[in-house]
Parts: structure tokens; sequence; C-alpha cells
């Protein structure tokens, strides 16, 4: 490793990272501190590309510098800040494992028409306002969150829940058992078969998603072929012995022209250490022109380095096409911010852009507190799953098409098998990138996601004549109370106006199949009313028994 | 070979243990349901220790020392299991849940007299994680040195038979409740939306898994059910702070009044009977008070009872 202190270097921050990231999202039990998972998040570059395009924050902040580290290090942020690519490498070294000989990846031409298709074809979903439904699908840090979220979390959930037995016969009561929050099976084909495909990916081919599907890795590979600091040959001591190649997971070493092709060198620094003849350096590349230092024996190699009209044109594509995208997405926050002015003028909302959600008053499903507005929460979710793993009561759940389908897993409340709790404010906590801004208790305990509907028709109390309340029991602000009924009975009263939809008496009606308290999601989240109560009477004279 | 010597000192030693405990008895036998007691009880009355004003710690040494101390319901090598109500997310001073100085009291007494394991659980209807800490439960009773456990693991309940229930004849019952050896029930008293009361008898439905079968059925008569089969050896009612409006939950801290009160008794009924007094209503307008006393679960005519009161100050 000292011979090599650039890898040794990249290995660690790799290792420090990966493990935290994976902590956070594979976190049953609350082990993990929110600000963890939040400030981990905050490195990454799609969050960051949405914190910037929403107005800016840290996040954006992020963005810029990572764009930054990129044209001056090169692909340092694939190597050691991706959790999805550092997986990645995870995957090949255990793949190794199972290999009699090592594999050899030969150097590969580039896809750069595949690439650029997922970069543009990103851009483009985005731009046509299903932004967060494109980096949704692809961004490699809320892929990496899905895998470990929904997958990884629930299978050591089962596996600490089949040890409980044993440790709690040992007298160790730390080891509980916790729900397994598995999401529908639906869903779970989704991180199922990108899991499926990356790991054959990356076991056969190494790097290859990274340099073939990834946007992130395309964008920033735009940049570093133009980064300062490149891994270069020196080609009087290159003895053409392979030794580099072998392990380059990149596929990006081209012997024969004696090249390395910086838009996919992800710079982990391997080959500087695998050379015998410290032929390959990381080596500052601004005093000449990329150009003039390699020569273009065959087509592929000078279609991906030779300057020329056509990719000037793509070059400025590139720059206009993100300048009107965060202008539109700017535009659209904007939108959304005079819109929700306009619900609380006029009491009601209406359709500001076409989806397939109705955006009305109603929300086909409620959206975590924080979010603000269904439409803004959309834009701005990467649907990392960061907040689900948080979310201490299981109450967030990754959306099928409640939301529609650009909502598909998006976190929504699922009250079928729990609620929000009232003094909770995790999910905005950890939110990296402003779709659940943060909010403190006094603010969320009036902020109204939902309300409730009271069906009496359907309630114990009248149906079956005896008592039951347990709407009224669960509810944190008292929007549901009783009122005398019948013969000494207690029925549900209900004041919509204090109710912020957290969905604890939906959960608590025990009526069945369908409830008798429902809470409907806002599109638009609203301020509840807060009842503020003097100091409660003595119920006997003080200071006496009653009896 | 049994002699007549021989029963007759297993008789008088059973009739001393049974009036020791109270109407413990009635958990075995199989009485029908009947007519509403009137007629005063035969034999020994069951105490009810009632203490004002002094700390909860005093208040409790207090009562308790009116039902013959501790050790007349612990014995040495015995495993107790003890119940608050830990039913809510809130801190102490809410009063949503049993004061965490009472519990870590109990354990410490149980402990002192030579009990073998003093578990602490509730089925709580917040996530428990939060409410056990946030509750000061947890810290307290694991300090005094109990064990504290998981009251949200359904493998932890077996179902059970409740051949004399009304309405309720199954239910899932925590096993540290069908197995310790002594059960002590201590909740706080609350003021409770749809039963207007939640005190002694309604902290049991803390010990059973599905509650909301209850609640479908008929959730008075269920509580009430519940006591057929398992009644606590010792009842403790927390009413230092209750909570008097928007219970169980409460809001704020202005949901509860001072009353530095204490109740103590072997009779459920009877102490949630008094309790219901505390709370400015008659015990009859307590659903669950009024069908205990007619199933002869204990009795809520507290003319009837023998009524220990003291302040303290």
């Amino acid at each position: 490793m000292l011979r090599n202190p650039l890898k040794f270097a990249r290995v660690a921050l790799a290792v420090f990272v990966f493990a935290g990231f994976t902590l956070a999202f594979v976190d049953f039990r609350g082990f993990a501190p929110p600000k963890l998972g939040h400030a981990l998040a905050h490195t990454q570059y799609v969050p960051g590309l949405v914190s910037l395009l929403v107005g800016g924050g840290a996040g954006a902040v992020i963005f810029v510098v990572g764009t930054v580290i990129a044209l001056v290090l090169g692909r340092i942020y694939c190597s050691a800040i991706c959790p999805l690519g550092i997986f990645q490498d995870v995957i090949a070294r255990i793949s190794g494992w199972f290999r009699k000989k090592k594999k050899f990846l030969p150097y590969a031409k580039p896809f750069t028409k595949l690439r650029h298709v997922f970069l543009w074809g990103t851009v483009a979903v985005a731009l046509a306002g299903w932004g967060g439904f494109a980096l949704a699908l692809l961004d490699p840090y809320s892929n990496y969150g899905r895998i470990v979220s929904m997958l990884a979390r629930p299978l050591l959930t089962v596996a600490n829940n089949s040890i409980v037995v044993f440790a709690n016969a040992a007298g160790i009561q730390s080891i509980y058992r916790v729900d397994t929050a598995w999401a529908s099976a639906g869903l779970l084909i989704l991180p199922a078969i990108f899991l499926t495909a990356i790991a054959v990916m990356s076991a056969l081919r190494g790097r290859l998603y990274c340099n073939s599907i990834c946007p992130v890795g395309t964008a920033l590979g735009l940049v570093s072929r133009f980064s300062a600091l490149r891994i270069a040959i020196d080609k009087t001591a290159c003895t053409k012995c392979g030794d580099c190649l072998r392990s380059c997971k990149a596929q990006c070493i081209d012997l024969r022209t004696g090249t390395v092709d910086a838009s996919r060198c992800v710079a982990c620094y391997n080959c500087i250490g695998a050379c015998d003849e410290q032929g390959i350096h990381y080596r500052f590349s601004w005093k000449k022109s990329p150009t003039t230092t390699t020569p273009a024996p065959d087509l592929a190699t000078a279609k991906a380095i030779t300057p020329n009209p056509q990719r000037r044109e793509f070059l400025a594509t590139l720059a206009s096409g993100a300048l009107a995208g965060a202008t539109s997405l700017a535009a659209r926050a904007d939108d959304d911010e005079t819109n929700s002015e306009h619900n609380q003028h006029c009491g009601h909302s209406r359709r500001h852009k076409p989806t397939l959600v109705i955006k009305g008053e109603d929300s086909p499903a409620v959206s975590p507190p924080g979010a603000a507005s269904t439409a803004q929460f959309l834009d701005r979710c990467t649907a990392c799953h960061l907040c689900i793993s948080a979310c201490p009561t299981h109450v967030l759940q990754p959306a099928l098409f409640e939301y529609g389908l650009e909502g598909l897993l998006r976190p929504k409340l699922e009250y079928s098998k729990s609620y929000c709790l009232f003094e909770c404010t995790r999910c905005g906590e950890v939110c990296p990138d402003g779709a659940i801004t943060p909010l403190s208790i006094e603010k969320k305990s009036v902020t109204q996601i939902g309300v409730a509907d009271l069906y009496l028709g359907q309630c114990v109390v009248r149906t079956n004549g005896t008592d039951c309340a347990a709407c009224s029991e669960h509810c944190p602000t008292k929007a549901v109370t009783t009122r005398p009924f019948g013969d000494n009975l207690r029925l549900p009263v209900l004041d919509q106006n204090l109710c912020i939809g957290c969905g604890a008496c939906e959960y608590a009606c025990p009526v069945k199949p369908v409830k008798a308290i429902i809470v409907t999601g806002r599109s638009t989240h609203a301020q509840a009313q807060k009842l503020v109560e003097k100091q409660a009477p003595a119920p006997n004279p003080v200071g006496d028994f009653p009896f | 070979m049994k002699t007549r010597r021989d029963f007759v000192k297993t008789s008088l030693a059973l009739g001393a243990t049974f009036s020791l405990v109270g109407n413990l008895n009635s958990l075995f036998a199989a009485e029908p349901v009947t007519t509403p007691t009137t007629s005063a009880p035969t034999g020994p009355k069951s105490v009810l220790a009632a203490i004002r004003d002094g700390d909860r710690v005093t208040m409790l040494d207090k009562a308790l020392a009116e039902l013959g101390g501790i050790q007349a319901f612990v014995k040495p090598g015995q495993t107790v299991v003890i119940k608050p109500n830990i039913g809510w997310n809130a801190s102490p001073e809410r009063g949503a849940n049993t004061h965490p100085s009472i519990v870590g009291h109990l354990v410490a007494l149980c402990l002192s007299v030579g009990a073998k394991t003093v578990s602490v659980f509730d089925n709580t209807c917040d996530q428990w994680r939060e409410t056990y800490v946030n509750s000061g439960i947890e810290k307290a009773a694991k300090d005094a040195g109990a064990i504290v456990v998981n009251g949200k693991d359904e493998t932890l309940y077996r179902e059970v038979e409740i051949p004399n229930g009304v309405k309720l004849k199954t239910a899932k019952v925590h096993s540290l409740i069908l197995d310790s050896d002594v059960f002590i029930n201590v909740p706080v008293l609350k003021h409770h939306q749809s039963t207007l009361m939640t005190a002694c008898m309604k902290n049991l439905m803390g010990i059973v898994w599905e509650r909301g079968v209850w609640h479908r059925v008929d959730l008075h008569q269920c509580i009430a059910d519940l006591l057929t089969l398992h009644k606590p050896a010792l009842n403790i009612i927390d009413a230092y702070h209750p909570m008097v409006r928007n219970g169980p939950r409460g809001k704020t801290v202005e949901d509860c009044v001072e009353m530095r009160t204490l109740l103590a008794s072997t009779d459920i009924v009877a102490i949630d009977a008094a309790a219901a007094k505390l709370l400015g209503r008659n015990p009859t307008d307590i659903t669950h008070v009024k069908i205990g006393h007619e199933m002869k679960l204990g009795r809520m005519d507290l003319e009837n009872l023998d009524v220990r009161r003291h302040k303290l100050a």
C-alpha cells in the first residue's frame, strides 16, 4: 500500500464512505445518528444537483465543488465517494475469490453513443417535467440506497430476529425483535433487477455500468477528460507488459497507443502501483493540449479525443441544456410557491403541470412533513430511501403508483401498519436534497400533510353500540375527541382544522376491512390550527380524599 | 398417608394465604356470572390504602406498609413482573405514563426481599423504543436492577383460553404474565376519551397482543373478561399528577393537575372505583368497573372495604 500512497488514500476514503452509507441505509434499529446519512448524502452529485436547481443550499455547493474536483483530480468521485461505484469494486473483488484465474479485462472501446443516450435522455426527461423520476431511476447514489434499504435492511432484520430468542435466553435484552419492513413484491423487483444487473456487469466487466449507463459517470467523464491531473503512460519506460491493464477496472488503458481514456478512468490509481517500471504517473496535464500529446491511430480513439466541430457543438448543447434544465426547474419551484400562496388565498388548488397525478386539493398519497407539496416533493426526491431507513415507525414506505407513475419508489406515509410519530422529525433531518425540508417539532406539529375524514356510519360505537374511540385515544392534537352518545357511550368527534394527517387515528381504528376514519393527503401542505388550552381544573376539592 | 391433623394444617395455611392476598382465589374459581353483589362480604374486607401529600416514593412505602409490606406479596426466589403504563412517547411530567420513580422504587423493593428476577414491560401504543426511553421508565427500572422486556414482540405472547369470559374467549397474553410468580400492576391515573378513565383494569390491555378486536367486540366487557383469567396480586395507582382531560395521550402538562395521591390494593375493582372518585366520577360511570363488580372480580362499593386513608402532610 505504501508503495502506492494514492491508492491507499483512495481505498481508505472509499471504505469510510461505503461503511457510512451502508450503515445509514441498513440501519434497522436507529443506531446511526440522523446526521451521518445526511452529511454523507451531501457529498452526492445528484442530490447536490437537485439542491442547485431548486435554489442553493449546502448541496449546491457540493455539486460545484464536486465538479471542480473532477476538473482537477478526475473521476475520484466514482472511485471513493459514490457508494454504487465502491459497491461494484466490492462485488468484483468478491467474485474474484470464486475464480481460479484472475480475470483479465482488456482495453475496450468506449460506448460513447450509449453513454450520451443515457445522459441526454435523463436531461431530456428532466426538461419534460419528469426530473425526479429520471434522476431517481438512474442516480447511482439513490440506486445504492434502494438496494440496501429495500433488500439488505429487511434481510438483516430477519437475521436479527432469528437470534433474538437465543440472545434473550442468554440474558441479553439489547438484541430485540424488530418489525421487518418489506416493501411490496411488485416494488422489490425493481432494486432486485438493478442489483442483479449491476452484480453481473461488475463481476464480468468491472466499471462497465459507470462507463456505459450511469449519467453521473458520463457527466463527470465529460469534465474529467480535461482534468488537470490525469493518469498518463510514460512511453519511454513502458514495456507493454500489460500489468496496468490487468489492474484496470475501467478498461480504459490502450497500450497500443499508450493512452488512457481520461473520460472513463475512475482514478482508482491501481495501475500506478501495478507498473514495475514506474511507467504510469498521475500527472499534471494542462501544460499541453491533450490532443497534441496523443496520436490518434484508430478511429475510436480519434472520435473520443480529437476535437471536431460536431463535438464542439455537442458540448455547447450540453452547456445550454444544463442551463435550460436549471431555469426550467427553478421556474417550477417558483411556480410551486406562487401556487401554494394562491391556495392559501383561494382555498383550492389547480393543475399547473401535465402529469399523471391529479394535483387538486387531495394528494393520492400522503407526502412526508416538510415536503411542502406533492408536486415539489416529486420534483426534488430521488428516492434514495434514506428517510425510509431512518423512519422509526416504518410509516414511510416506497410508493408504487399511488403518486402516479412519476412517483414510483418515492416515500409516502402508509397508515395501514403505522403512523407518523408526533414528536419525530427524522425524515427531514436525513433528507439530503431538500425534498423533505427539516422542520422543528413546533412547526411539524402544525404541518397538515393530510386531513382525516370520519365515517360515523362505519364507527363501532354506532354499529356495535359499544365504546371504542381508539381514534381519539391516539390523536396527538385532539382533532378527534368524543361526545356523550346513547347509553353512557362516547362517540368520536372530528375537528379537521386541528388535524395534521399523522394517521394515528386511521392506524388505530379497529373497523375492518375499511376503516371508519381515513386520512387523505394534501397536495399542498397547510398549517393546522393549534388547540391551546389553559391549565385543567382539579376535578375535586383540593386537599382531601373524595371517598 | 394423610392424617386429619395434616389436613387441618393445610387448610388453615391455605386460608391464611388467600386472606392475605385478598380474593386472588377467584382467579382459579370458575364462578358463574351472576347478579351484582349487594350484600356485604363475609370474612375479612379487602384493604384499600389511600395516601396523600407525600412524594411518590414515600407514599408508596406507606401504602405498602398498610398492605403488610412488599414481603406479603414477594417471597424470596420468586419471579416478579411489573406492568406500568408505558403507553405514550411522552416525558414523565406529561402524566401519560407511570412515573419512573415509582417503577424504580418498586423494582428495588421486590429485589430487596429476595425476588429472583423483576421484569418490566408494556405493549406500548407509540413506538416502543422511543416510549421506553422518553418515559424514563427504562432507565429507572434498569438502574434499580430490573430486566426491561420488549412488549412489541409477538413471539413473547401466548394464546390462552378465557373460559369465564363473556365476550373475550381467547387472548394472546405476554408470557411474563403467564409465567411469573408475582404480577404487580402499577398504572398512572388518567382521563380517557372513551372509557372516561384508565387506571388498573384498563392498564391490563397492555398485557395482550391484539387490542383491536377488543375495540371491535366490546371494550369494557373484554377488559373485565381478561381479569377472569389472571388478576394482579397487587395494584398501585400513581395519582400524584393525574391527567384529567385529553387522555389517555394528553397534549401538554396543562392536562394534568397536582393531586399528590397514591392508591394501593389487592382488589382491582375497588382501587379503580376509588380512582374514579379521584377524577370526579362515580364508579358506575366507568362501565368496566361496573361490569367488574357485577362479575365479582372485586368490589366497587367502597363502603364495604377497609379503606385506610393517610395524609402525610
